[in-house]
């Protein structure tokens, strides 16, 4: 056992060494995260706000000014033109000045004022299909919201009281979340996704190297064990991954305000077997890949796509084809960013996630197993 | 040193078998190495000693066979032959980015090598081969030779029994080189066994024992003089101010074994009975090289292993048709 203990440790020092003289490796394990959460965070923004729009009116009557006034007052839009024909909304279209054309037809205040019903057209560039769909929700909620208005004005102007006329009013709550604020559904997603790169990347080069120097036949003939050279290669990069996991949680907290609502302690134990099983794919990789090239490549696809993909980070799981949500459950980023969203958002703990504690703790330890055989069926060549 | 009657064998290997694919590496192998020997591995490239090392290492399986260090198998016992192995292969197999003392420690450490013995066993080691002033560079800034130097310290940390040196001077320079084999007669001296691949005559002859590998098999086995000895004729040097002119015209003549350059000179192999001057000078003459002398020489091991890389080669086309 302290002969064991001994040669890990060996191995644990050997490995720092060379990360301390690999100014590069440095840099990819420790600068990499930090980098890649604030551009990931910044530029995948699902906020939809100021959506640039234009509007035609071609009408210009006191109506059609006031109906236009809601846009200009709410943040969800920015009017950036004042048009007066079709040919301008489809140049800012194409310039990409706007995103949004709201038109009103000549004759709307006419029609109004005649209890008739005016008509507002609304169009939505499509070329980007999120910021699309929600630019139309808005627009169709601030349509409610004026014929809501006019109802009411209609009502004064009768002197009828419409409280006692029953209306349904939906209120819409949203939980965990209440300003759909992205950053705080994204950066607990994008922890494991970068976890998983670092991770599965710098292990999957790992074996593949001693193999390239030659020093794995130098360690062939010494008493080391290969459970115990699969140890000793994931400690470092465990103790790593932990810094990470801390300065991402740190930066998420302190920079972009996201809550840590729930148990601390379940995250940390879901961060760790999450370490374990994608440093476990790593060595996979690394066992069974001819060449360093090929080691990283195929890390990266295996590391990169899936944890982004189908992890439930870029698109709920349970909205992708069913094919794929089967193959989902072939990648530990799932569990993880389960866990990782219940924990920071819904405040739960352990009796909330510790299904996906268990899967990721069962991941783990196949891969690391599965690795171990593979390597050494290779090593037996 | 006394030789005992029968003294204990280093390496007993029957039988052993490795292929890679359809290329037969080593094949139906028998070898015998006595403790104590320094034991020469001589054989064209491709001939299979890499093979052989690597599975008396126990880094590579044999397909069939047996083979034992001291006793201990390679395949069913190997963590009791593991300790008893020094194992250098073939290219540098360190970490580029460690220093020297860090590369020993490390390799030590793994096997096994205590704290207070690996400082003192490095520092030992780093002394008697020169290497004691340049400890804390890194192993990719040091020359060839101190690399190799390096490479056979790693090997000796924790005081193995048998050495496997695969070709460990292949690329050095001549000084380094004599200073290598310094460092393994001391080794001899020590009483450990050395078995060592080299593609260097002048180092087969400062073995004990060598043998000729061929084709995945063991050729001729002896003494360097025994395998000299094998060579049926006398060596002789043809002096001309042409050597290359005067060796094509010896590989026209039928009687003359083969023909090679060595150094300025010819050295040409002589089967028949009568002395070779007055046949070589004047088939030298008529075709054009007038200079010509010939004188004996003492039979060396290049030619030998000249002589036996061919007649292996013809028997086994003869075998094939």
């Amino acid at each position: 056992m302290r002969a064991t203990l001994d040669r890990i440790a060996a191995i644990v020092v050997k490995e720092f060494r060379h990360l301390g003289r690999d100014p590069r490796a440095l840099l990819a394990v420790v600068i990499t995260p930090v980098l890649q959460l604030l551009l990931f965070s910044y530029a995948i923004s699902f906020d939809v706000d100021h959506v640039p729009t234009i509007v035609v009116d071609l009408d210009q009557s006191t109506q059609s000014r006031e109906y236009l006034r809601q846009y200009q007052a709410s943040s969800f839009f920015t009017v950036v033109a004042e048009a007066k024909t079709m040919d301008a909304v489809d140049s800012a279209f194409d310039l990409n000045q706007a995103r949004l054309a709201i038109v009103i037809q000549a004759g709307f205040g006419q029609q109004l004022a005649s209890g008739g019903q005016g008509e507002v057209a609304v169009l939505v560039d499509g070329s980007e299909p999120t910021s699309a769909r929600i630019s139309q929700a808005y627009s169709v909620a601030a349509n409610q919201l004026y014929n809501q208005q006019l109802t009411q004005q209609w009502a004064d102007a009768q002197g009828l009281d419409l409280s006692s006329l029953g209306m349904l009013e939906p209120r819409v709550r949203t939980w965990y979340n209440p300003e759909r604020r992205s950053s705080d559904f994204l950066i607990p997603g994008l922890m494991v996704v970068i976890i998983a790169i670092v991770t599965v990347q710098q292990t999957a080069v790992t074996l593949v190297r001693e193999r390239d120097l030659g020093t794995e036949e130098q360690l062939e003939v010494s008493p080391l064990r290969k459970g115990e050279l699969m140890v000793a290669k994931l400690l470092p990069w465990t103790a790593i991954a932990f810094i990470d996991v801390a300065v991402i949680i740190g930066l998420g907290r302190w920079l972009f305000g996201v809550p840590l609502r729930g148990d601390l302690g379940a995250l940390a134990l879901g961060s760790a077997l999450f370490v374990f099983a994608a440093l476990g794919l790593g060595l996979l990789v690394s066992a069974v890949a001819p060449t360093l090239d090929t080691a990283n490549i195929l890390a990266l696809l295996i590391a990169f796509l899936p944890s982004f993909l189908l992890s439930g980070l870029a698109f709920a799981l349970d909205q992708i084809p069913v094919v794929l949500q089967w193959l989902s459950y072939a990648f530990p980023a799932r569990y993880m960013v389960t866990i990782s969203r219940i924990v920071f958002l819904k405040g739960g703990g352990f009796a909330d996630v510790w299904p996906e504690l268990v899967a990721l703790a069962a991941y783990a330890a196949a891969m690391i197993a599965i690795s171990t055989l593979l390597y050494g069926r290779r090593a037996a060549r | 040193m006394s030789t005992p009657i029968s003294p204990p064998l280093a390496v007993r290997a029957t039988g052993l078998g490795r292929s890679f694919g359809q290329t037969v590496a080593v094949a139906d192998l028998d070898l015998a190495v006595p403790a104590g020997a320094v034991f020469g591995l001589l054989g064209p490239d491709g001939a299979g000693k890499s093979t052989l090392i690597r599975m008396l290492a126990t880094v590579l399986t044999p397909d069939t066979g047996e083979a034992e260090i001291f006793g201990n198998s390679v395949t069913t016992d190997r963590a009791a032959a593991k300790p008893l192995i020094g194992y250098m292969s073939q290219r540098f197999s360190l970490y580029p980015d460690l220093t020297i003392a860090e590369n020993l420690e490390f390799f030590a450490r793994v096997r096994g090598v205590g704290r207070t013995e690996r400082a003192q066993r490095s520092k030992e080691l780093l002394e008697s081969m020169g290497l004691a002033e340049f400890s804390g560079r890194q192993a990719q800034h040091l020359s060839g030779g101190m690399k190799q130097k390096l490479m056979l310290a790693t090997t000796l940390m924790h005081s193995p029994d048998l050495l496997l040196l695969d070709e460990p001077t292949t690329g050095v320079d001549p000084v380094s080189r004599r200073e290598f084999w310094r460092i393994l007669a001391g080794l001899h001296h020590d009483g450990r066994t050395v078995i060592v691949a080299t593609p260097y005559m002048d180092e087969a002859e400062r073995c004990t024992q060598i043998a000729f590998v061929d084709r995945g098999r063991i050729q001729n086995q002896g003494t360097p003089t025994q395998i000299k000895a094998l060579v049926p004729g006398r060596l002789f040097e043809v002096l001309a101010a042409d050597p290359r002119a005067a060796l094509a015209a010896l590989r026209e003549l039928p009687e003359v074994a083969s023909p090679h350059l060595f150094g300025d000179v010819v050295r040409v192999l002589w089967r028949q009975p009568d002395e070779p001057e007055s046949r070589i000078v004047p088939a030298l003459a008529a075709a054009g090289v007038t200079d010509a002398q010939v004188r004996s020489t003492e039979m060396d091991m290049e030619s030998a292993f000249a002589f036996l890389a061919e007649s292996a080669a013809q028997s086994a086309e003869a075998g094939a048709v």
